[in-house]
Order: C-alpha cells, then structure tokens, then sequence
C-alpha cells in the first residue's frame, strides 16, 4: 500500500498523550483518506475518543503531528478545528434546544447587519442560508424550528449540517447511530455516502459490527491506547475485527470465587425502560451465591437497566420477582425493603457524601434499624456497627469521624459496599464496582465480593472491563444497543464472545 | 483499623489549636465579645447590657435556626422577613384589648392561646407551601421563596388593611417581656428551649441526618432510600414553624405590628447563620453554629451602636459581613468540586 503522503486528508502521526497515572495514547498514526469512511474501533477505554480530542484541540498531545491536507496543523479550541474544516458530531448532541435550527447552525457566526457601531442579528440571512443548506443536503427540516422539538435524528442531521457549513473535509461522528431507530441509521447512512461523494473524510466510531460492514471503507482498531492495525474493510471480517480488539494479555487476578448458585432469587420478565430509547424486553434470573456479570459496550443501557430495577429509573413494561414473589419498586426505598442493594457507577455524584464522616456514610441507609423506643438515634450501636462492617471490608481510615472525601477511591468504595451491607441486603447491584480504584484495591473488593457470594448473597456486577466479568462471573449477560443479546456460562464467556455479543445490534 | 492514609492531619492536630481550627466561629465570637468588652471598659459583661443582648437577638434566633436548617438541606429561604411579619399581624389581632376603639376586631376578648395559635399556623402553613413548591412543584428554592415572600407581604397589608395592630393586651405582652425565671427573659428561655430541639432534631434524629445527607449529595440520598420530596417539605415546614413563634413573640415584645415588623429579618438570619458556619454547599453545620453566628452579629450591632455608628453604615457594614463570611466559606468548601 502506498504511504504517499498526497493519498491522505488527514495524518495523524505518533500521537501520544499521558495523563497522571496513565497513558491514554502511546505512539498512535491514524491516516484518513479523501471520500472514504474510516471506522475506529475499539473497546471501551482503548483510546479513541482521546485521540478525537487530540484532533480538536480539546486535550494537547504530549507529542506527534497532526497533517491536514499536507499542512502540519495544531488547534487550540473547537472553534479553529472547525475554521479549519475539521468538525465533530458529539455522542451527546451539544446544541442549544431552545433556539431556533438556523440559530443553532451559525451559532458563534452569526450573520450580522451593521448599522455604524451597532450590530444587529440578520435573522433572515440566517434562516435563507440554512434553508440553501438544508435542501443541498436532501434534508427536510424547517430553519425556523426549535431545536429541542425535534427527534434526536433531526438533531443530530442538523449537526452534519453545521459540519458541512464550515465547509468541512473531514467530518468526525462518535457513535453517532447510538440513539437511532433503523430507519433513521439508514438516512444517517445516506447523509454520509453525500458527504463522502463530495470528498469529504469521515472518521466513524461506532460498537456495532454490522454497520462497520455496512459503511465504512477501512477499519482502524485500538486498543489500550495503541493502534494495532489499518485495513480495507474487505480484507477483514468480524472474527478478526473482534480477536483485534480484545487480544490482551489478561494480566488481572482474581480470588478464586467458590459459591455455588443455588435457588432463584431474582427474576426479571421482560422489562423495558420507559425511555423508548433504553432498554428493552429484558429478562434474566440471579440465584442464590450467584455472581452475574452484565456486560456491554457504552451505551448497551446496563446502568439504566440496573437503575431501572432498584426503582431510581421508570419502567414501561416488565415484572420483576424476589424470591418467588412479585414485587412493584417504585422507589429506592422499596427496593432496599425488598432486600436489594445498588452501588452507584459515580461515586463521586451519587455515593459519597464528601462532608460526612465514615460513620454516617456507611449509616445512612440504615438508620430506621437503629432507633431506640422514643425514636432517637442509638448512636452506640449505629457507630460499632459501622466500625465493625469497615474492620471486616478493611477500610484504612485514621479514624470512623474521618470526613469520607479524605478517604482514597478504593476505601471510599469499600465504604459504600459496608452501607450497603448494612441495609442486609440479598440482593447486591455493583455497578462498575472497581472503577477508578487502584489494582491493589480492585483485588480486595474482588475478595469481598467472592466472600459475599459465599455467604449466600446476590451480586450483580455490571462491568466494563472484560477481564472482570470473565474472572468473577458465574454467568456474563450482555446487553447490545438496551437488548439482552444472550447470556455466556462461566465456561463459554471470552472476551472474544462477549464482544460478540455486545457487538451484536438487532 | 490500620492508620494509615492520607487523612490523617486534620485528627492528628490535638489541644488548643485543632479546637481553634476546627471552631472559627467560636473564636470569632469570643474576640469580638472581648474586643467590645475592651472598648466598653467591661460595661458589656455587665447583666444589663447582656440581658439587652439576650433580648435583641431572640426572635431573630428563630428565624436563624428554621433557615439554618434549611441551608444544611441545601435550601434558601427570603420569604422570611415578611412571613414573621404577617404572623406578627395576625397573632397581634387576635390579642388587642377589647376596649381599642382601632382593633381589628373591636369589642372581641380572644383567649390568650388564639394568637399564638394563629401565628404559629400562619407561620406553619407558608413554610408548608414553600417546601411543596421546592420539592415537588421543582421551583428553585430562591424563586419560591422570592414569591411567597410577595405573597405574605400582600396578606399582611390586606389583612392589616396596611395599618398598625396595636394596643395589645398586657397578659399577651408578657409573654415576651417578662421573665418567669429569676432575672432571665422568657425569650431567652423560649430561644433556648427551641435550641435544645434543633440540636435533638439535627443531632439524634434519622430525619436530621437526612437533612445533612440531602444537602451534601441529593442525589446519593435518593440511593440510599430516603424520601427526599417529603423531607424538603418537613424542613421548610419546620421553618415555617419556627418564624411563626418568632412573630407571635415579636409582637407580644413590641405591643405591637405593622408593615415594617420584621422587614429585612431574612438577611439577619442567613447571614448570621453563614457566619456560624453553617455552607452555602449544605450539609454542613450545627445548631451550636447558629446560635454563635446569631450572636456575633448581635454583638457587632452592639459595638456599633455603642461607638455610635449611624445605623445606615450599620447596614453597609452587615452587608459587608455577609459578603466575606460567604466568601470565606466558598473557599473553604471550594476544593469538594
């Protein structure tokens, strides 16, 4: 293949970025073509979205190049990517829902009129120019309509819009399919094909297999920061794609995890979200002693199925069971009446409470169990109680009045495992349970985990780190695009099949 | 446990300087107090002038300890100068004398339990409406609040028909100006009392450590399965409670209402309780706080007063006071985020 440096649009090259504890990107070339569809794949926290910023100028790269059309360019805001024709179309869509589509299209540009010093808004030139730009693209969507009224589809067609108003040649889409029904993936995909038949390079960043065959016309893949390797997307199939993406060295350990399941203890009947574009239609069960491991990519909806079930998201349709009983949980409060217990994928945003000491944050859940006859707090009991759950978790901390936000991640989260274990639940949802915690930490909480299972608790562990799932699961479950896409015994789940599975949209 | 982290220096700090560190306020206080006492040559320390102090502050400690509970929930309150001053109205005509030819309700004899009765409800009932348009109506609590305070100002003057209740009965009046204990002012004994409850409230109860864990991460609360609608209610609610003894008290100790009762008291109180160190952040703070911040500024509009600064500046200066004690406060909790 030739590297001549005119086949390309875009170089990046040797791209290298550090941050405190971690390299995020080690020596990454990535070389976009004019009119073609690249597809940068890669698990979760394999780089990708680390290198879009490096391209926009939203992190600084420790070091390599960046070539746009043959000119080395270095872009210190949004705003020069975009002047330069380099534009982003955002996972969350970042535009103004109160203000009109043409609003929103030349928002920072405005057209202006002059009258001496004074500058006024030329609303209609906005408006003709958006309604020139709309019916250029084939898209049908009123420059005058609010933004926030229309369908995420809509919205995010108006964002490719903008995109191609600065007159961009290279055009950048992160998971832009994530929050899209079929029909509207399908329009998504003919927006492309104009855009690349005017020449402009899309770099395409999705999780979903099918539609990398679909579309793209070479596929990058990253992993654990590094580029392994560039392909035209006929000399791949998804076997390779997926070995490329996962093979890793699984340098984790795990405490052995010795529970049998036994009898079921949670049974869930075809749930689904009410958002329609959450989960749907899942059903699974957990037994006792069981650790099941809910794997998937970003956006598979774990958290929100989770969440779902422990009452702090809404549901549409489904039942759920414990122990052999229906149950209706409306409220994190009937959930933990009903023996189950969530720790929160943010720790920071709604596990902590920074200001309180150990005590009251391991507590906090349980007081109504700690009150004597007239109502008070037994303060005695409720502080030894404590005491005793983070001695047996092995919380390091000078002393239980110590304000939680001085503890480190890991003993902050051995901190909320002990709030929860003393709520006594059955029932135990970890969400993402070792995340940002250091290895020697994540060992521990793994320990604690295999202990409770041990002890005849429930855990659900959504996850993900591969490795994880695979070496503290009896079952993995994986969820694709909000549907469950199967469930993988101990002896069948790879990194290799569970990326299949969560690949595996429809 | 195995001490061994990072979080070791704040504990580690023993005897005067850790206590100092960790009770600015305290110490605030005692300065100022011994400053005044400097300045005064003693004449602060005497009975009379702290019997003064005692009553001066006493309605404003109701309204500090109701706002300062709803801070640590990580509320505000503005409405509170014109709701004491609508409860002031209603309990003061309830108790006019009889024979006052300008009472709002000419020849009627009430018993002496229907004024307190009526200011506490009325007092009872705004915070109630407060905290549902807070908890469950999601307006933001300085809206809220900004509205209902309109709305108990225009109740007072339709009420009042915009004229002074006065001439009220001397049983009702002794209630606040007298003092059943010794030389103590009933004031002072009702501020304590009430004192002793928000300390038992905040400190022993379930429902006051849910206050604090709403106002340090609502969210986290949610998780953890306390119902946070109905404690926003409760403590706005309580609030309510509290402002509404504060107007039945404050009429009884004027002998009178009118449409300046109380005006501007939501500012003594929230900045009294910021400077007792009660955050802005929430879940922060204590009712020993509360109390102190109270008598801080007590004490600093003393001093004033006595090195006789015009009560315009006096006003200048609180608002300056306000200001720092916030902006301390902000960099004090600014590294959480």
């Amino acid at each position: 293949m030739a590297r001549d440096g005119a086949d390309f649009l875009l170089e990046m090259v040797g791209i290298s970025k550090s941050f405190p504890g971690v390299r995020a990107l080690d020596d990454v070339t990535l070389r976009v073509r004019p009119g073609k569809v690249h597809a940068l794949m890669g698990e979760n926290g394999a780089g990708k979205s680390t290198l879009m910023k490096c391209l926009f100028g939203i992190y600084r790269e420790d070091s390599g190049d960046i070539v746009l059309k043959g000119r080395k360019i270095k872009f210190h805001s949004a705003k020069d990517a975009l002047e330069a024709g380099v534009s982003m179309i955002h996972q969350e869509l970042s535009n103004v829902p109160e203000r009109s589509v043409s609003e929103n299209i030349w928002l920072g540009r405005e057209p202006l009129h002059r009258i001496g010093p004074v500058k006024l808004l030329n609303h209609r030139k906005m408006r003709e120019d958006t309604a020139v730009l709309m019916s250029s693209l084939d898209m049908e969507i009123r420059p005058s309509e609010r933004m926030g009224g229309l369908s995420i589809s809509k919205q995010q067609a108006c964002e490719i819009a903008k995109a191609v108003s600065y007159d961009a040649s290279v055009v950048a889409m992160d998971e832009p399919s994530s929050s899209l029904t079929e029909t509207e993936t399908a329009h998504l995909f003919k927006i492309i094909r104009d855009l690349t038949a005017k020449g402009v390079a899309v770099i395409y960043i999705s999780h979903r297999m099918s539609e990398i065959f679909q579309i793209a016309d070479e596929v990058s893949i990253m992993r654990d920061g590094r580029m392994i390797g560039t392909y035209p997307i006929a000399e791949i199939d998804e076997d390779r794609l997926i070995k490329l993406m996962v093979g890793r060295d699984d340098t984790h350990r795990f405490p052995p995890v010795e529970s049998t399941p036994g009898e079921k203890r949670l049974e869930v009947r075809g749930l689904s979200s009410a958002n329609p574009r959450s989960f749907r239609d899942v059903s699974f069960e957990l037994r006792r002693g069981e650790i099941l491991g809910i794997g998937g990519l970003v956006g598979a909806q774990r958290t929100e199925l989770v969440e779902s079930i422990f009452g702090l998201r809404q549901l549409s349709s489904g039942e759920i069971f414990v122990d052999g009983r229906k149950v209706v949980i409306r409220s994190p409060r009937d959930a933990i009446a009903k023996g189950i217990a969530l720790i929160t994928e943010d720790r920071r945003g709604s596990g902590i409470f920074p200001l309180l000491s150990i005590t009251v944050n391991t507590a906090i859940a349980s007081l109504g169990s700690y009150l004597n006859p007239a109502r008070f707090l037994e303060h005695r009991r409720i502080e030894s109680e404590s005491r005793k759950l983070n001695e047996t978790l092995r919380t390091k901390t000078p002393s239980m009045s110590t304000l939680i936000q001085n503890l480190s991640g890991g003993n902050q989260q051995k901190v909320l495992v002990s709030r929860w274990l003393m709520t006594l639940p059955d029932i135990l949802i970890m969400d993402e349970p070792t995340r940002g915690i250091d290895v020697g930490a994540k060992f521990e909480i793994y320990t604690i985990m295999a202990d409770l299972a041990k002890n005849g608790k429930s855990i659900i562990m959504v996850s993900s780190e591969m490795p994880e799932l695979i070496g503290m699961s009896h079952r993995v479950m994986v969820l694709c695009a909000g549907r469950h896409t199967g469930t993988l015994d101990k002896a069948e789940a790879t990194q290799e099949s569970i990326m299949r599975l969560a690949t595996q949209f429809e | 446990m195995a001490a061994k982290t990072q979080a070791e220096t704040p504990e580690r700090k023993n005897g005067f300087r850790a206590f100092t560190s960790k009770n600015t306020n305290l110490v605030t206080f005692v300065t100022l107090a011994a400053a005044l006492g400097l300045l005064t040559s003693g004449r602060s320390f005497e009975w009379p002038s702290i019997r003064n102090l005692m009553i001066a502050e006493s309605v404003r400690a109701f309204a500090a300890l109701g706002v300062g509970m709803i801070i640590i929930t990580r509320g505000i309150d503005l409405s509170i100068g014109y709701v004491v001053c609508l409860v002031a109205s209603v309990a003061a005509s309830f108790a006019q004398t009889p024979d006052y030819g300008a009472a709002l309700y000419p020849g009627k004899d009430f018993p002496i339990w229907l004024p307190l009765l009526a200011g506490i409800v009325t007092g009872g009932l705004f915070g109630l409406f407060n905290g549902v348009l807070i908890a469950f109506g999601k307006l933001p609590a300085f809206i809220a609040t900004l509205g209902t305070m309109s709305i108990a100002r225009g109740a007072q003057l339709i009420y009042t028909r915009a004229a002074v209740v006065g001439s009220l009965k001397d049983n009702y009046k002794s209630i606040s100006q007298g003092a059943l204990i010794g030389p103590i002012p009933n004031l002072a004994v009702y501020v304590a009392i009430a004192c002793f409850l928000v300390w038992l409230l905040l400190r022993h109860t379930k429902r006051g450590t849910n206050f604090y864990a709403i106002g340090g991460n609502a969210m986290a609360a949610r998780v953890s399965g306390i119902n946070v609608e109905r404690e926003i209610v409760v403590v706005y609610t309580y609030a309510g409670l509290l402002y509404g003894i504060a107007g039945c008290l404050l009429a009884g100790r004027l002998g009178l209402a009118n449409a300046l009762t109380a005006n501007g008291m939501e500012l003594d109180a929230i900045a009294a309780v910021t400077v007792g160190g009660i955050s802005q952040t929430g879940g922060v703070g204590t009712m020993s706080g509360m109390l102190i911040g109270v008598l801080t500024l007590g004490i600093i509009n003393y001093g004033m007063t006595y090195l006789g600064v015009d009560s315009y500046y006096q006003l200048l200066v609180k608002g300056f006071i306000i200001i720092a004690a916030v902006y301390f406060d902000m960099k004090k909790f600014a590294r959480r985020a």
